[in-house]
């Protein structure tokens, strides 16, 4: 697990599309989903991700819902369904559910398991109506930026508010970030509270040089998983 | 130069008198104290002389101290036009002046000034037009001489950035008013962020007296700034200029590299007013400035502004700095008072009792120069007579400063940005600014408010509104009023011998004003337009209230109705790598983007993607096109279509919902089957296509073009949101990666990778949609036929992408599988016949135009296009899009040459390339109904205006009977 | 910059979205005249008074409606499209071949 040269990205299947932006100057990677995702970055991870810290986590396990019986099949697998559009809840696993409008829903893995609570979920049978799954696994890249900073590198990307006085622990913005649309997520995931933003797939090695750009007067940089869970 | 010594503390508010910095200005070394500005240090070495003017070259001085006019422009090495008394003087700074021919101290082209009568305003657009084409002869020689710094084009931008900020409320300026109103707003309970473009907060309380002890300012300003400095709720940025102002309060504020976006809930502009000129002969002599420069240079900097001073006032404040200047030792030779006696008599009683001598009722009618005529040596003074007019007599008074101010005026620009509107009070002889929008306060004396203990309450009362506004309080705010009157009506003493500046950015006189008006540019705008008053770096700071005045009266007009020209950000010149920021510009890469450039590919953009071109040099392009379709043809190539767009459809109404938006039928399409989809839009236009499968009754997956994809769905969501159709629709373009996997030989690529499915050609038949695994991963195949081989679209979730393409470049090494690129891929549809949407159509193409006939279902009751297709398709139809051949060798037409019908132009070329398989060039052309058929000749105008022979012939190019696709 | 209220995401700067037209009602495309086809498709009133049109908040894809009036451009309202188009639309076959239907929900 220590030697990257022999755990490169391009030796799993399923790859983020951003594997290397950070693959090459990493020091350990963890496999997780049947992809890669950084274990630890560097000497001073758990610094970095104090101040500010990046990481992909776009092979991690997630699945989504759109229709009206949406709300009621995650009810039925046992998941906290948020009231309002984005909000966000964090279920008895640790599963995050993101309520994304009226009917559409997803669900990330928890930052402790392997994914498997979530694979499982993808795996029940739909409603038979009015109820379709997302692709947001494949769609969208997640990257998490954590850190008491991370407010702060938002602002010279992102037009919305995101400090935490206006946008605590639980909400969602769908909203453009460097010219981009994502959609960004504040909660606790692992040890801390961060921002997980969810871009276009295509989009993940554009945002994640913008937000490195952006975090560097913070002293910020990119951070492995060892250092959030 | 030698170095003067600094009047004491407290006065040099900025100057750190323990650290000295040099550096060189003209080359020769200046030394000043930390906290200087260059204007501020060159000043302390008796250096007034900073910059020529624009057109006369004449020698300018500080005028206001605070970057308010163009008088202090310099150059530095990487930036021209710096604000001298703005730019900190910073150790090893090279510093030259500018618009000047041998040195700043000695202009050749100073003599400009001597013919300057010869030269009024217009008489360059007047003089050089004719004869034709002269301008470009003169122009040339005007602009080198007058103008302003040079630009280095060497230089790299720094790096500059931009950040949202959020506030309850943003006050604008850090004065008596808007330090009061942002703490009362934060005290309500409001989170504020209070902005001064200078370095130290205090506004006027920091270089203005306002009482004959001169203590007042200093205990008001400490407690003030102490208050603000100690207060949870408030953020202070000083060096912050808020440039603009844009709807709904959003306010650039510019600090150093950084442009913070700040959207404001509320705003109160407290910025405060411009002290305004006198205008009369040679008002412009460095050593002349305005009365608050002189107390800025004082108290900011420690500087004597002059050792022999005249004050010349049309207020109470001139009293004031001249008791300022006698304190700090400088002899003042004589009030000038342009008010009659009677109207001062309180502050002139106080001036007398001090010693001072007050002449009332009286101008400065011309200023005189020392004998290199580069400073003020002495002032004539006169009594003034009537508007404008003085007497005959005149008492020369020796000085080596005169220090002015006529009154003031409103610092409007933010407000009339927002909306407001500028009235003028003949009462008081001052604009004011009525009308702001909802959510934006004034307070202050951009708000006609002058007495400090007014001031501060005007604080007060804009600070309450804000909070009612926010909810944060109840009481209604009671307005503020104030009877002072800081203005003289008619400042304007214009000379037979002229000089006498309105406008000192753009050399104006009062003269050049009155003969536009003269001319017939009666409108405020036109002789702005016409004179260029206002147009220089200090956009009308002191130049709009005299120019509204010489133009209500040349005009016969009030000064309300003359009014002043528009204000538009921004506010001070910004740079433009400040504007620009970091320069977000999103891309997109597909998950094989990297294999393409570890092989070699051309990237070329395609919307927000890149995509491969083709693989190889830049100098064989031709070449590897051509063997890439080579490939292709004979063998196998692999291209990757992963931008392709794909959108979703599920749910019961699914097959209804893909019937109203394209042009085909739907309904009955078989599951397992895929079938071509034309996009028309309600004007009948074509503006996508791409294939639908039916994955299932009731889930439909349609591609869409790289380019058109965003549009189509979004088309599509808004079409539902007014059906209501019971269906799920998803743009799924990012969630798959896919390939195109083309050639004879590709069938056994496949097989090789794919184990779940019969790939016979009557298990997996042409146009079939399959779902199985490929390389271990899930995939959606289609068999379609875009460039005419047999082929398979593989689509793969996106994460797996890169893998898929991995394997296939090694599963494909025994049929030497190359990949081949979208330049390759267009000549190969070209040779099909197949079009392109957005290159080979445009706004206007309709169905019928494109041959496309076929793709449309007219029994069924409706598509978005149908009854405009049956309209345009009912009228006589004026072009048509044809194949064309010419011999190779022939010059190849380029996409958008002309196709002529005698001396008309009947239709242009869409697509032409060289295709080594047909063996001539081929292309795609839109040519008059009469010219469409198949053997037809038609001309085509090409590059030099040469004309080619080329002949309209049916399609496709190649494997007419399309064999190949359906192997 | 502008802010626009949006039903979903609450007030955002008008850069996060894109204009979709007027609200128009289309008219019976078998019945209508050519002239009243292309008027529905063309024209606008282009007046000023409070106007009623689609507007698209990208990041989200999410059309909603928005009352605007031209002259002062003060946005009076936005509301979910549900509001307004309450009832399925259909447009039917009829048995000579030839449609009915068409309109829009309200």
């Amino acid at each position: 697990m220590s030697d990257p040269t022999s755990m490169l990205p391009d030796q799993h299947p399923r790859r983020s599309l951003a594997w290397r932006v950070w693959a090459a100057s990493t020091q350990s990677l963890a496999v997780k989903s049947e992809g890669l995702v950084v274990q630890q970055a560097g000497e001073n991870d758990s610094a970095m991700a104090e101040r500010c810290g990046l990481i992909d986590l776009t092979v991690l396990e997630r699945t989504g819902f759109r229709g009206r019986q949406a709300a009621e099949h995650l009810e039925s697998l046992d998941l906290p369904v948020p009231d309002a559009p984005n909000r966000a809840a964090v279920g008895t696993q640790g599963e995050t559910v993101l309520r994304l409008s009226a009917r559409e829903l997803w669900v990330l893995s928890a930052a402790e398991d392997d994914g498997q609570h979530v694979r499982r979920m993808a795996n029940q049978p739909l409603p038979t109506k009015d109820c379709y799954a997302l692709y947001c696994q494949h769609s969208h890249a997640w990257l998490v930026l954590a850190g008491r900073y991370r407010a702060a590198v938002m602002a010279k990307l992102c037009g919305v508010d995101l400090r935490e006085s206006a946008f605590p622990v639980g909400h969602i913005a769908q909203t453009s970030v460097a010219r981009s649309n994502a959609i960004v997520v504040h909660h606790q995931w692992g040890r801390q509270p961060v921002f997980s933003l969810f871009c276009d797939s295509a989009s993940a090695d554009y945002l994640w040089e913008a937000l490195l750009d952006a975090m560097a007067e913070f002293e910020g940089g990119p951070v492995g998983l060892a250092a959030l869970v | 130069m030698s170095t003067h010594q600094r009047l004491k503390a407290p006065m040099g508010l900025l100057i750190d008198r323990e650290k000295t910095i040099s550096f060189e200005f003209e080359g020769a070394t200046v030394t000043g104290q930390a906290g200087d500005t260059l204007a501020s240090a060159l000043a302390a070495n008796g250096h007034w002389l900073l910059s020529r003017s624009f057109k006369y070259h004449r020698p300018r001085g500080p005028l206001t101290m605070a970057g308010q006019d163009a008088n202090t422009l310099i150059q530095l090495p990487d930036e021209p036009n710096v604000l001298a008394d703005r730019k900190a003087a910073a150790a090893g700074l090279q510093v030259s002046g500018q618009n000047y021919s041998g040195s700043l101290r000695d202009d050749k082209d100073a003599r400009l000034d001597w013919f300057g009568r010869f030269m009024p305003v217009g008489f360059y657009y007047r003089t050089f037009f004719r004869p034709l084409g002269s301008w470009k002869y003169w122009e040339k020689l005007i602009r080198r001489k007058a103008g302003l710094g040079r630009v280095n084009l060497e230089v790299r931008p720094d790096y500059c950035d931009k950040v949202y900020r959020f506030h309850d409320v943003v006050v604008v300026g850090a004065g008596p008013a808007g330090l009061q109103a942002a703490l009362t707003a934060a005290d309500g309970g409001a989170d504020v962020l209070l902005v001064d473009e200078n370095p130290l907060a205090g506004g006027a309380l920091s270089y203005h007296r306002f009482d004959s002890e001169g203590n007042l300012a200093d205990s008001v300003r400490t407690r003030l700034i102490d208050d603000v400095k100690a207060h949870p709720r408030i953020e202070l940025l000083l060096n912050a200029t808020c440039n603009g102002w844009f709807l709904d309060n959003y306010l650039p504020v510019i600090q150093g590299n950084r442009m913070y976006k700040v959207r404001a809930r509320e705003c109160i502009l407290a910025t405060g007013s411009f002290e305004q000129l006198v205008v009369f002969r040679n008002n412009d002599l460095p050593g002349i400035m305005l009365c608050s420069a002189a107390q800025r240079l004082m108290k900011w900097y420690g500087i004597a502004p002059g050792q022999r001073a005249v004050v010349l006032t049309g207020n109470d404040d001139g009293y004031h700095t001249a008791l300022d200047l006698q304190d700090q030792g400088v002899t003042v030779q004589a009030i000038v008072d342009l008010r009659p006696a009677a109207e001062a008599a309180d502050i002139r009683h106080i001036a007398t009792e001090k010693g001072l001598t007050v002449l009332s009722g009286s101008t400065v009618y011309e200023a005189l120069a020392d004998r290199k005529r580069q400073h003020l040596r002495q002032v004539d003074v006169r009594a003034i007579t009537g508007r404008g007019t003085v007497a005959d007599t005149s008492r020369l008074i020796d000085c080596d400063l005169l220090c002015m101010g006529s009154g003031y005026m409103p610092a409007y620009q933010l407000a009339c940005q927002a909306g407001a509107r500028l009235d003028y009070r003949e009462e008081r002889a001052e604009f004011s600014l009525t009308g702001l929008p909802p959510h934006l306060h004034l307070a202050g004396s951009v708000n006609g408010i002058h007495d400090l203990d007014t001031v501060l309450a005007d604080g007060r009362r804009a600070a309450g509104s804000v909070l009612q506004s926010l909810g944060l309080s109840d009481a209604v705010a009671e307005a503020v009023t104030c009877s002072r009157r800081v203005n003289v009506d008619w400042p304007i003493f214009p000379h037979p011998r002229g000089k006498d500046f309105v406008d000192l950015d753009e050399d104006l006189q009062s003269k050049d004003l009155v003969n536009a008006t003269k001319l017939g540019y009666r409108d405020i705008q036109l002789v702005k337009r016409f004179s260029t008053v206002g147009m220089g770096p200090s956009q009308g700071r002191h130049s709009a209230l005299p120019t509204a005045r010489l133009v209500a009266a040349a005009t016969d007009r009030t000064v309300s109705e003359t009014g002043v020209t528009t204000a538009r950000p921004p506010f001070v010149p910004e740079r433009l790598e400040v504007l620009a920021g970091r320069g977000f510009d999103p891309y997109r890469r597909t998950a094989m983007h990297h294999r393409h450039v570890e092989l070699g590919a051309r990237m070329v953009p395609a919307g927000v993607w890149q995509r491969p071109s083709y693989y190889g040099l830049a100098d064989r392009r031709d070449a590897c096109i051509h063997a890439e379709s080579e490939q292709v043809r004979q063998r196998v190539g692999l291209i990757d279509v992963s931008t392709l767009g794909g959108i979703e459809v599920r749910g019961p109404d699914a097959a209804e919902f893909i019937n109203r938006v394209y042009t085909f039928g739907f309904l009955k399409q078989p599951i397992g089957r895929t079938r071509y989809a034309i996009y028309t839009n309600e004007q009948g236009v074509v503006i996508d296509d791409g294939v639908a499968c039916r994955i299932a009754e009731n889930h439909f997956y349609v591609t869409a073009t790289t380019t058109g994809v965003d549009r189509v769905y979004r088309d599509m969501l808004k079409w539902n949101a007014q059906w209501r159709l019971d269906i799920d629709i998803a743009n799924v373009t990012s969630a798959f990666a896919a390939v195109n996997l083309a050639g004879p030989l590709s069938r056994q690529i496949l097989a090789r990778l794919c184990d779940d499915l019969d790939l016979s050609a009557e298990g997996f038949p042409y146009l079939a949609y399959r779902e199985g695994t490929v390389a271990g991963i899930p995939a959606r195949l289609l068999r379609v036929g875009f460039v005419g081989e047999l082929g398979y679209e593989i689509h793969v979730p996106a994460l797996y992408g890169e893998a898929l393409w991995d394997a296939f470049m090694s599963a494909g090494e025994p049929e030497e599988l190359r990949p081949f690129g979208v330049e390759t891929q267009r000549l190969l549809r070209l040779e099909k016949g197949h079009i392109i949407i957005g290159q080979d159509t445009d706004g206007m193409s309709h169905p019928g135009e494109l041959s496309l006939d076929w793709a449309i279902n007219r029994k069924k009751p409706f598509f978005l296009g149908s009854r405009s297709v049956d309209i345009v398709m009912a009228r006589p139809q004026t072009r048509r899009l044809v194949g064309f051949t010419l011999p190779a060798g022939t010059p190849k037409p380029e996409e958008g040459h002309l196709v002529l019908r005698g001396d008309h132009i009947s239709g242009h070329v869409t697509s032409c390339e060289y295709s080594p398989t047909v063996g001539s060039i081929i292309g795609l052309a839109y040519v008059g109904t009469d010219q469409a058929e198949p053997g037809q000749t038609v001309h085509i105008r090409v590059d030099g205006g040469s004309e080619v022979t080329a002949t309209v012939c049916t399609l496709p190019f190649f494997d007419p009977d399309n064999k190949r696709q359906e192997l | 910059m502008k802010m626009m209220p949006c039903p979903l995401n609450g007030l955002r700067n008008i850069s996060e979205f894109v204009y979709g037209g007027e609200v128009t009602d289309m008219p019976d495309h078998t019945t209508c005249s050519d002239r009243e086809w292309a008027e529905y498709v063309f024209y606008t009133d282009n007046q000023i008074q409070v106007v009623t049109e689609w507007w698209l908040h990208a990041p989200s894809s999410y059309w909603f409606i928005a009352e605007r009036h031209t002259g002062s451009d003060e946005i009076l309202r936005t509301y979910d499209p549900s509001e307004r188009f309450t009832e399925r639309v259909d447009f039917e076959q009829t048995e000579d071949n030839t449609t009915t239907g068409g309109g829009s929900g309200s």
